[in-house]
């Protein structure tokens, strides 16, 4: 039970950093990005590569370096942000709302399939693998102790990054990516570059998400494209929609409130009538059930409350109003 | 042409633009007076809005040349103009719909050192906070001054159309450019709340701002505006005070005696 609840907050605390980048560019931008995920699998797999050493035929990788695991992750982040920069200068151009996200879509697909099929790069569908327990040996961890460790550096780095966000936030650049979003002809009329602020935006979630990516290699220990799958994608989204796009607070709930259905889905399922029996006989169709319950939560959000749980906050000036406005009321 | 002692707050030479075979502005030339209200007409179709898209950037000319204090203008991208002093609206209020009142007040005007993403992440020094804290004490100013101090918490977007256009000028007061030019906004209007543009177009005037008003609404031109250019067909066709218009056959030929038939 212990072991459970350490490697669930361990994977929140990853999943509620990819979030809160996802909502640089989804939620402050208004940029539905697809890409997202690409820059998450870029930092895993750069922070493998980086650490594990060379290749051992037949298994084949670019670098097999044996750098420090911290190093290891600015380099992965780089990487990623020089991903979505070059992905941002193309998409960010000229197009806007469904045709962006086509183009990120595609984007996406192209990385997928290059890491999926150019086996030199990352050695195709196998994956690279071998990160174990970074920086375990230089505390003296052993594997008992590692997973409280790991626990605790990612709750910390949930912490850091969303003390980030809470500075961005409130502060004129992200209430100029927000004028971008509500009206990026009237926030060019009032003087904003609209390529270059957009750009930013995108390249700073692309850098967050690319920071979740090297903890979940360190998590994972390996990373290949079956963890890149549309189900982890799905409810990454639907987080950050359900809690709240725009809003951290919200998006930090909507990664608990996903987390917790998609975990517990599969224990409280099969306490439903009818559904116990299905579960020891046919196992599998309970998992697909799992995904349905997403897709009706994601349903009945975008249909009653596609703010979601926490809206963006907004500010409110707490000044009286002076006396002539009062006059006017 | 009314002598100006004045440098023309924007001289246009020679713009054109065609769009596909339509020639939407054709060698259009004007000079707007500095410290003044300029009124821009014509029927639909005339080429003003298209004229303004030229001048503010949102489009680029085919041929021709716009001079705002000094620089040539054409080819720079909108936000660049903007930053040079030349503020243009929209004919449908663009407001940020989802941000207050007071913040479509306060980002109107922009800030190049503290929009950055790293002033963001390190915060405010005690200089900048102090000048973020004078520039919310002078957007409730001006808030106050049109009215809408009860609703600056409101989301822009939840305005009626008239106190929409009301946060637009209320924008412009905080950006202080000092060219603006206004693209219809006595469009869906009442009289009264008109009275109240006309006083803050004198206002813009009064703190340095000079006016160049595109409208429909000929009794507000005539009450607003020192100066008129007449468009028609994507090209000046008169320019004078508005009384010395009246009398013109080419600008009654053009746009005014639509009025009267209709």
């Amino acid at each position: 039970m212990t072991n459970y609840i350490v490697s669930i907050l361990t994977e929140g605390a990853i999943f509620g950093i990819m979030a809160l980048g996802l909502n640089v560019i989804w939620g402050w931008s208004g940029d539905f990005d697809l890409a997202y995920y690409g820059y998450v699998a870029v930092g895993a797999y750069m922070t493998i590569v980086l650490t594990v050493g060379p290749a051992a035929a037949p298994a084949q990788y670019i670098l097999g370096l044996q750098l420090p695991y911290p190093l290891a992750v600015v380099i992965a982040v780089i990487t990623a942000m020089a991903v979505g920069l070059v992905v941002g200068l193309i998409a960010l151009r000229h197009l806007r709302g469904i045709y962006f996200s086509i183009v990120t879509l595609g984007a996406v697909y192209v990385m997928y399939v290059f890491a999926g099929q150019y086996v030199p790069l990352f050695d195709g569908y196998n994956g690279v693998f071998g990160l174990f327990n970074p920086m375990g040996d230089w505390f003296g961890l052993d594997i008992y102790e590692y997973p409280w460790f790991l626990m605790g550096l990612c709750l910390l780095m949930f912490a850091l990054v969303f003390l980030l966000m809470w500075r961005i936030s409130g502060s004129r650049f992200g209430m100029a990516l927000r004028t971008l979003r509500e009206d990026e002809r009237a926030a060019a009329a009032f003087g904003r570059d609209i390529y270059r602020l957009k750009l930013k935006g995108y390249v700073l979630g692309a850098g967050v998400g690319g920071f979740a990516g090297a903890l979940f290699a360190a998590y994972l220990s390996a990373f290949n494209t079956s963890a890149w799958s549309p189900v982890e994608i799905i409810v990454l989204y639907s987080a950050v929609l359900v809690g709240g796009r725009g809003n951290i607070w919200g998006v930090a709930l909507g990664v608990l409130i996903m987390g917790l259905l998609v975990q517990e889905s599969t224990r409280f399922l099969p306490e439903l009538p009818g559904l116990g029996e299905l579960n020891t006989l046919h196992p599998e169709v309970l998992l697909a059930l799992r995904g349905v319950v997403i897709g009706l939560v994601l349903v009945l959000f975008l249909r009653f409350r596609p703010q979601g749980l926490l809206p963006e906050r907004r500010f409110v000036d707490k000044q009286p109003v002076l006396d002539t406005a009062l006059q006017t009321a | 042409m009314s002598a100006t002692a004045t440098a023309p707050a924007l001289v246009v030479r020679g713009l054109t633009k065609h769009f596909g075979g339509v020639y939407a502005v054709e060698d259009c030339s004007f000079e707007a007076p500095s410290g003044q209200v300029t009124g821009l007409i014509g029927p639909n179709g005339a080429g003003k809005s298209t004229a303004i898209d030229l001048i503010s950037g949102f489009k680029l000319p085919d041929r021709g040349t716009v001079l705002f204090k000094g620089r040539a203008l054409e080819g720079l991208p909108p936000h660049v103009i903007s930053r040079l002093g030349l503020i243009r609206t929209f004919q449908a209020p663009r407001e940020w719909p989802g941000l207050t009142v007071l913040e479509n007040v306060v980002m109107a005007r922009w800030n190049s050192g503290r929009e950055s993403f790293l002033r963001g992440v390190v915060g405010l020094g005690r200089a900048q906070r102090g000048t973020a804290a004078s520039e919310l004490v002078r957007a409730r100013e001006i808030l106050d001054e049109f009215g809408l101090a009860n609703l600056r918490n409101e989301r822009a977007g939840n305005l009626s159309g008239g106190q929409k256009r009301l946060v637009e000028f209320a924008r412009i007061r905080m950006a202080q450019p000092e060219l603006v030019i206004l693209d219809e906004p006595m469009g869906g209007v009442n009289p009264v709340l008109g009275e109240r543009m006309a006083l803050a177009i004198e206002a813009f005037v009064a703190t340095g701002t000079s006016v160049i008003v595109v409208e429909h609404n000929l009794p507000f031109i005539e009450r607003v505006t020192q100066h008129v250019i007449v468009m028609a067909l994507g090209t000046v066709i008169a320019e004078g005070p508005f009384e010395s218009l009246r009398s013109n056959q080419d600008v009654i030929d053009a746009y005014l005696g639509e009025v009267v038939q209709a």
